[in-house]
């Protein structure tokens, strides 16, 4: 290859580069949208289904109207704060997969609540104010396990979701019982559920929660010293140490932030979702919330305004899901494949930003596909 | 066995014929380069940095295509197109770094460099190889001990028993000696002898004359990318050594000479203006540990005066980093004093540092200097964002305040960005090397630490970066210049400290020195020795 060759080659990577990822964020995110449509309809098409019918029913029965939107938001509220949960602590520089424990304790601390008698408002404010502490406590754990121990904090926190799961089953059906209905936990007293906005449907100031927690973390990462410090530890941590900020410390606050709001994710759920206002052993309220919160955050690009888009987009699939069924005569199990490759489409964008490993073993694939030989990739510079 | 009889011995095992690379972003890194490798002879390969060593070495040993130029063996000429192709053929690596599995034992390390997917890996008979190799070569390595726990100098022999064992004919060593303590140094030498002795080809590139001059029997030396001498070690002199590997005057390149020319009398007369009498840094005894536990600066003390650049010169890795890094914060010191102005500043947080008056210009600008996807407004307050001009109550960011301060910052210091709000990935090098000098002056320093200032940029940003220090120091600022660039030294700092291995070797005036004395001190030799 000769010089001038090796050149006209890099900069025409460089340029499908710039192509390709120089999009506005909503932009590419809206493109990967209509892909994962556009890949839904042809395996809905393989197996004979129509799409057009599908996706039609799939959008009436997602925002279709006053109820089915309330719906959609009701699914919407918890993933908003468990996709919080995950990508505040990618910003930092860690992964936190334990939203789903964390949001298991908030839950139960919020359900304590009705052990005490206090007036409505401030009986709010203690219960939500529970579950952010439990949610916050739970999360310490593994965060304190990597900064001191250097135990990594997937596993950790994984391990910590199981163990939230089998303890939070016990404290349902052996402390927090309800002596009536052995099943379930106590219920929350009237005078400190959220109440519903939309009338028959589980749509609850819960939202509002997670809306205004959103804002807040989107005004502490973009307007504050300390977020500014959290994003500069997450992209370059050697860069932060050189500019004088603790790593440790940005990392810490980071996981504190992200138990609060998986804590209040689940107290959402717990104080605004009628009819029970309960936990129930094994928690099929709130069963996955936690991990779905991760593809939210992957589809609404890690960023607190995205996450309330992806979060209503997502809750639109899930509420809107069971019209394909019963409208377009789509079976379950299509349904959700159809669902999961258009989630999946729609991550890739941030993947790619996030795992800058996808983007180069490609590029690699590329290049040594072209040369032919799959040989060893010329080093130096590109 | 003398060196006569083994050169008698020897015959041509490769020639490089015009080896020519230029990478792909235009940098020519070796230039018609073309060289004869003997059997029965240690090769030592001499340059400074950036000379094309590591170039030259990469395309023997497959790791990189030649841009022009062929390698020829007697059978005809041959090709390779990754590292296993030219094990095969008989040339092997030794890297700086090494590829071992920490938690496997020797054997089962060099066991591992055999196998390929899905193959089955015979552990007995690597051991029942490596037991023969070991008597044969008088190579001692502990077999069955998790290689993690072998010092520093068995990793290496480790590493070179690897090679040896897939029975190469050209062994290439890069750097060993860096890591190794002086008795391991001598037990390496001892051993390329004996291989040599057996018929081997050796490359041992290194920067150290002392060495090459004691272990090899020819020694070819680079200077940017071109082949300047190719001599027998026997009929060389340290000084024509020190000669080629430096060149001869201050050279034509990338502008030197138009700022030799104007600005040596000039730093001459300022200094006598503004120096002050006070020395700002004080640094006294200061003894530094590097990554790896290996003492990396060793009791060294100096001082630096208002309106005065001090400069350090040497090879890098000779203890320059992390003296940078413990002057700034981001690493402490094993034993020693460092005040500015009398105040401590051994172990102190970055942030306090630069709040003491410290202005730091990280020899890496991409990993410690600017956080790349952020943006230029970002990466402009990057150690000052807790100061009170940008952060208010509750410390919520004075964005207003900040653009406005990055809009001065453009025009003072002639970056060219679309804006604030552009990413600093997407500035040139020249530009994002401005934006750290211009956010680091903006603190209002008493000392500036920079550290390669210039390196890698183009010819007119790097003149403006030097102009611009030299600006400092007419105002009376202590400047720390610490540059792999010898010509940059010379020609800007008032005084010069020499460094290598974690000692100033001399500090004088730079009139005080000749290119022959400064290259032979880089190499770590103070008295010119004949080795006839």
């Amino acid at each position: 290859m000769s010089p001038q060759e090796a050149q006209r080659k890099s900069r025409l990577l460089r340029g499908i580069h710039r192509t390709v990822t120089g999009l506005h964020p909503a932009l590419e995110s809206l493109m990967a949208a209509v892909v994962g449509l556009l890949v839904g309809a042809i395996l809905m098409k393989i197996w004979g289904f129509k799409p057009w019918e599908a996706y039609r029913a799939l959008i009436q029965g997602a925002y279709g109207g006053g109820y089915e939107l309330s719906n959609t938001l009701a699914w919407a509220t918890p993933l908003i704060l468990t996709a919080l949960t995950f990508s505040m602590c990618l910003r930092a520089g860690m992964f936190n997969i334990g939203a789903e424990g964390q949001m298991y304790m908030g839950a139960l601390a919020a359900v304590c609540i009705a052990y005490f008698v206090l007036p409505p408002g401030i009986h709010h404010l203690v219960g939500l104010l529970f579950a952010a502490t439990a949610g916050a406590l739970w999360s310490l754990v593994p965060a304190a396990l990597k900064l001191l121990r250097g135990v990594s904090e997937v596993i950790s926190t994984i391990m910590f979701n199981w163990i939230a799961r089998w303890l939070g089953l016990y404290l349902t059906l052996n402390i927090l019982v309800d002596p009536i209905r052995s099943e379930k936990s106590v219920s929350i007293p009237t005078s400190a559920r959220l109440p519903v906005l939309v009338e028959g449907t589980s749509l609850s100031y819960g939202i509002f929660v997670s809306v205004a927690f959103a804002l807040v973390i989107y005004f502490l990462l973009w307007h504050t010293a300390t977020g500014y410090e959290l994003r500069a530890a997450g992209l370059n941590p050697t860069a932060a140490r050189y500019g004088g900020i603790r790593n440790k410390r940005t990392m810490f606050l980071s996981f504190i932030l992200g138990g609060m709001a998986a804590g209040l994710a689940g107290a959402t759920i717990m104080m605004g979702m009628p009819p029970t206002y309960a936990a129930f052993g094994g928690f099929p309220q709130m069963l996955n919330m936690g991990f779905n919160g991760m593809a939210v955050a992957m589809v609404g690009r890690n960023h607190p305004i995205g996450i309330i888009i992806a979060a209503i987009f997502f809750g639109g699939l899930s509420s809107g899901g069971g019209w394909m069924q019963i409208l377009a005569g789509v079976p379950l199990e299509m349904v959700n494949v159809v669902m999961g490759a258009i989630v999946l489409t729609m991550s890739i964008p941030e993947l790619i930003r996030v795992f800058p490993a996808i983007k180069n073993g490609t590029y690699k694939l590329i290049r040594s596909l072209r040369d032919g030989k799959g040989k060893a990739v010329e080093e130096g510079s590109t | 066995m003398s060196d006569e009889h083994a050169a008698r011995n020897s015959e041509m095992f490769l020639r490089a014929e015009k080896i020519t690379k230029v990478y792909s972003d235009g940098t020519v890194a070796l230039k018609e380069a073309s060289v004869e490798i003997r059997s029965h002879e240690i090769i030592g390969l001499l340059g400074e940095n950036g000379a094309g060593k590591t170039t030259f070495t990469k395309i023997l040993s497959g790791l990189l295509p030649p841009t022009s130029g062929r390698v020829i063996s007697p059978a005809g000429p041959v090709r390779f197109s990754s590292p296993r192709e030219a094990l095969d053929f008989g040339i092997g690596m030794v890297h700086q770094h090494f590829a071992l599995v920490g938690t496997f034992t020797a054997a089962e390390n060099v066991a591992l460099s055999y196998a390929r997917p899905f193959s089955r890996i015979q552990l007995a008979k690597t051991i029942e190889q490596l037991e023969a190799l070991m008597e044969e070569s008088g190579l001692g390595v502990p077999l069955d001990v998790p290689v993690e726990k072998l010092a520093v100098g068995e990793q290496q022999r480790v590493e070179i028993l690897k090679v040896l064992s897939r029975n190469v004919d050209l062994l290439i060593l890069d750097e060993p000696t860096s890591v190794l303590t002086p008795l391991e140094v001598d037990e390496l030498f001892n051993l390329l002898r004996r291989l040599r002795d057996a018929g081997k080809s050796i490359i041992l590139i290194t920067h150290k004359l002392k060495e090459v001059q004691d272990v090899t029997n020819r020694i070819i030396v680079l200077r940017q990318g071109e082949l300047v001498g190719d001599v027998q070690t026997a009929s060389a002199t340290t000084e024509q050594l020190a000669q080629m590997m430096v060149g001869q005057a201050i050279e034509a390149e990338a502008g030197a000479v138009e700022l030799s020319d104007e600005e040596l009398p000039a730093s001459r007369t300022l200094k006598a203006v503004n120096r002050t009498v006070d020395s700002i840094l004080q640094v006294e005894n200061l003894t530094i540990r590097g990554n790896t536990g290996e003492i990396a600066v060793d009791d060294i003390s100096f001082e630096i005066h208002g309106g005065e650049i001090f400069g350090i010169a040497g090879v890098e890795g000779n203890g320059q980093t992390e003296l940078v890094e413990s002057l700034t914060g981001l690493r402490v010191p094993d034993s020693g004093t460092a005040t500015i102005n009398g105040t401590n500043i051994l172990g102190v947080d970055p942030r306090q540092i630069y709040r003491l008056g410290v202005a730091h210009i990280p020899e890496d600008r991409w990993e410690l200097g600017l956080v790349l996807p952020f943006t230029l407004a970002e990466n402009a307050i990057l150690g000052v964002h807790r100061w009170e001009q940008f952060r208010g109550a509750l410390s919520v960011l004075k964005w207003g305040r900040i653009n406005q301060h990055v809009k001065q910052l453009m025009e003072r210091f002639e970056i060219r960005a679309a804006g604030p709000g552009a990413p600093a990935k997407s500035l040139s090098g020249g530009n994002q090397q401005k934006l750290i000098v211009g956010r680091e002056l903006a603190k209002n320093p008493d000392i500036i630490v920079a550290s390669q200032p210039t390196r890698g940029l183009d010819i007119g940003s790097a003149y403006y970066i030097r102009q611009t220090l030299l600006d400092m120091r007419e105002k009376g600022r202590a400047i720390l210049l610490v540059s792999a660039d010898l010509d940059e030294v010379l020609a800007h700092a008032d005084r010069v400290a020499i460094m290598f291995e974690g000692r100033f070797m001399e500090v004088c005036s730079p009139a005080d020195l000749t290119r022959e004395r400064v290259g032979m001190l880089m190499g770590g030799v103070t008295e010119a020795k004949e080795t006839a």
